[in-house]
């Protein structure tokens, strides 16, 4: 269907960009790299003082009852700065199965605090691939026995949705996390707070189970990734536009490096994976805030993610490339973005993974 | 409904009801002659049906609507594969140039309303031997003769010149000044005495529908002139702007992406279905999300363009994404049947035989700007990057090294 954005919606894109422009410290970034469970609390202050936390939570639960067209947008400014938390993503995925699953109790437990600012919820679906068809994770009673690995926001979350197994059946539970065992993963890019989360007679709440936990599972994850596509087409775009301005300043043989083909095709490559990818998303976006888009929104949902994973990539390399030796230089900061286009490449599944879905949706005949 | 969706819908029922006459099954084993007379009735009976010069001025025989009902009209048509490409090139091109700026503005009239109807032909006589890229460079003497002009020199690549009655050609005027100030535009009857026009074949098969065209001593009146004098370059790059929106493929014009997954279905490979192989499936999703991204891109500027707001320049895209990932795709599909991929139907349509699309598909990475050009043109005009190093730049014609 794809969209062109309103007034208001463009309102969101360029004020959340003026924002964090304003207040994104790159020093302060740097150095949360080095700290294991530390995410950037200006940032965080921000979204909250401007209302990102609640924006596509339902008014009911104190949110704006906004979307993802919203939620995207805002997103795209965050990955432009890589942003030093990764809070938004995961709360969305987590508000997705407060309301999917229908329990009351719980929705009024978390919801607000998300629409606040003040709960954090995880999305504990990996056992190294994003969704095992069946989980080793085991709900019991009520109970959960399990190591979810490499859960973003892991370090710091309140409370998780966990896919697990129960009576030999995929299963998606909600746990406080309080009290639970976290092994902090030291890695490549910090601030995500990626952790191994071990639970142990870990008390849980059924939302669903079988094909409808299953079918809730991969609406959840698309969604997420679907913001995630708009952190990478931020990230793509920021690095474009770097690349860009420093070819048109930087010389080399009598004239700037932006006049060598190899340089200038490159970027010119760039702006075409960008605007692909750009159009997967709000294309994607659009359809999962439309009442009628469900049915093909798995497909849109897949390639945004491709694409946006290929264009941030693509441009984290060229980008640095093109820097020459200040490129790879810590202070240069042109890292923050390499290691950012890994990690988000990763979360929400990867490659691999989002080919193989979209090549079933297309075929019918799965990997 | 809304007025465009109701013309969609309006334009679909006229394809279909003449799609029997002219669609592609009435067109199967025609020779040329034939294929081109029923080319000529196609477009009499879409003028005839109201469905010709669709964004042109009423006085010239248009239907005044918008670009975008024009483009509305020719995304309906692309499935029907008719026999309109004897018309791309003369009503998207040259004839709107002659109806902006002939001087003769009744003879100019009559020339628009005859090739809306589709009984006269227009060439486009731009690129030369010595180039196409480098469309300044091009070096076709246009030399003052009494009132007029003389025309003498070569052309190359001219798009149906063998069926075309007229042509719009740039020459060259002054070789003493730089290149881009010494051209001139001109419009050029195909039949004059002193032109020729001879074929060439190209590798694709199909109906040969290129050709080199000579100019010998060709006399042009002044009223031939479509520029100023000298500003002949000015004048063609405005005319490529005249008719910037039209409907692109974001298959490249080769097969569907359905296509694909329906030859990964039937083949197969270590005895498996090919579409259980990963590397089928990665170039199947990628294929894919490109291809979406493209028609993300389209449907997003005809919106834009219905809110009367100006499209963004990512709809130059099209050509050089989706030509490029077809020619891959297409190599991988013939790969995929492996000798069984051997085979060549001449008569096949690059639209659903990967064969023919895979050998077509070098034409579409060049003609109408190769895509090293187009993104020259990318990064130069949207991303605001320097020109290349051009050591022509400001020396007078004559003097560059040829
Ligand atoms: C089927 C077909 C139909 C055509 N129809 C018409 C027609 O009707 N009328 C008409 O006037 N022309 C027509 N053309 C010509 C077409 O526009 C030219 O072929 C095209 O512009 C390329 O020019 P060239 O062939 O001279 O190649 P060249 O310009 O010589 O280019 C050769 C190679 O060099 C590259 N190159 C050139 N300059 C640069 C640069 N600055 N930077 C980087 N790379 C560069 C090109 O990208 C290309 O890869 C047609 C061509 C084809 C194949």
């Amino acid at each position: 269907m794809s969209i062109v954005h309103t007034g208001e919606q463009q309102a969101i894109a360029s004020e959340s960009r003026r924002v964090l422009d304003a207040r994104t410290d790159k020093v302060r970034l740097l150095g949360l790299l080095q700290g294991i469970g530390e995410y950037d609390r200006p940032f965080w202050d921000t979204a909250v003082g401007q209302g990102w936390t609640g924006l596509a939570v339902p008014e009911a639960h104190g949110g704006l009852g906004l979307g993802l067209i919203e939620l995207g947008l805002v997103a795209q400014a965050t990955g432009a700065v890589t942003a030093g938390a990764p809070f938004l993503t995961t709360n969305h995925g987590a508000a997705c199965a407060l309301l999917a699953g229908d329990d009351a109790a719980l929705q009024a437990r978390w919801l607000p605090g998300i629409a606040a600012g003040e709960a954090v919820g995880a999305v504990a679906f990996a056992e190294g691939a994003v969704l095992p068809a069946m989980p080793r994770t085991e709900l019991v009673d009520g109970r959960l026995f399990g190591v979810k690995t490499g859960v973003t926001a892991g370090l710091r979350a309140d409370f998780a949705v966990v896919w697990a197994r129960r009576d030999g059946k995929p299963a998606l539970a909600l746990a406080d996390i309080a009290g639970i065992s976290r092994r902090p993963i030291d890695s490549f890019d910090n601030s995500r707070l990626f952790a191994d989360l071990v639970f142990s007679d870990t008390p849980a709440t059924l939302l669903a189970e079988g094909d409808a936990a299953r079918i809730m599972a991969l609406d959840i994850l698309a969604r997420m990734a679907v913001i995630t596509a708009h952190e990478q087409v931020g990230g793509a775009e920021a690095l474009l536009f770097v690349a860009r301005d420093y070819a048109n300043t930087r010389k080399a043989f009598g004239q700037p490096i932006g006049a060598f083909q190899s340089v200038k095709h490159r970027i010119a490559e760039l702006y075409g994976l960008v605007e692909i990818a750009r159009a997967n998303c709000i294309h994607a976006a659009a359809l999962a805030d439309d009442p009628g888009g469900q049915p093909d929104f798995l497909k849109a949902a897949a390639a945004a993610r491709l694409a946006a994973t290929e264009a941030y990539d693509t441009a984290a390399r060229d980008c640095v490339q093109i820097h020459g030796g200040i490129g790879v230089t810590w202070e240069a900061g042109l890292h923050l973005h390499m290691r950012r286009a890994r990690s988000l490449a990763i979360e929400q599944g990867n490659m691999l993974f989002w080919e193989d879905l979209l090549a079933a949706e297309l075929s019918g005949v799965s990997a | 409904m809304s007025d465009l969706e109701a013309y969609r819908l309006k334009a679909r029922a006229w394809l279909e009801s003449v799609a029997p006459t002219f669609g592609r099954a009435a067109q199967a084993g025609l020779p040329e002659a034939q294929h081109l007379a029923l080319g000529r009735r196609y477009q009499r009976a879409r003028f005839d049906a109201g469905f010709a010069g669709i964004n042109w001025d009423t006085a010239f025989g248009g239907q005044g609507l918008s670009p975008l009902h024009k483009l509305i009209f020719e995304q309906e048509e692309m499935p029907f594969g008719m026999p309109m490409g004897y018309f791309g090139v003369s009503l998207g091109i040259s004839v709107p140039v002659v109806m902006r700026f002939a001087q003769d503005r009744e003879w100019a009239r009559e020339r628009v309303l005859a090739a809306l109807r589709g009984d006269e032909i227009w060439c486009q006589l731009f690129s030369e031997p010595s180039g196409g890229s480098d469309l300044a460079g091009v070096r076709t003497r246009a030399e003052p003769d009494g009132n007029g002009w003389k025309l003498n020199g070569q052309k190359l690549w001219t798009t149906f010149a063998q069926h075309s009655d007229y042509g719009v050609i740039i020459a060259r005027n002054d070789p003493a000044v730089p290149k881009h100030k010494g051209l001139t535009f001109f419009w050029v009857d195909m039949r004059s005495p002193g032109v020729t026009v001879r074929p060439i074949r190209l590798a694709a098969a199909g109906h040969d529908h290129v050709n080199e065209v000579f100019f010998d001593n060709v006399g042009l009146t002044d009223g031939q002139r479509l520029s100023p004098v000298g500003s002949g370059f000015a004048t063609a790059m405005a005319t490529l702007m005249i008719e910037r929106y039209s409907a692109s493929d974001p298959a490249g014009f080769g097969p569907s992406i359905d296509t694909f997954a329906a030859l990964a279905r039937e083949v197969e490979v270590n005895g498996r279905p090919a579409i259980e192989d990963g590397r089928v499936r990665s170039a199947l999703a990628r294929g894919y999300a490109m291809r979406a991204g493209l028609e993300a891109i389209t449907t997003r500027a005809m919106k834009m363009m219905a809110a009367g707001m100006e499209p963004g320049p990512e709809g130059s895209l099209n050509k050089l994404v989706s030509v490029r990932s077809r020619q891959k795709l297409s190599e991988l599909a013939i790969d995929l049947m492996g000798t069984l991929g051997l085979a060549w139907d001449q008569h096949a349509s690059s639209k659903d035989d990967w064969v023919a699309s895979w050998l077509a598909a070098p034409t579409g990475r060049i003609a109408g700007g190769a895509d090293e050009m187009l993104l020259n043109t990318i990064a130069e005009k949207i991303l605001g990057l320097p020109q290349d190093h051009r050591p022509d730049k400001g020396v007078p014609f004559n003097q560059i090294p040829a």
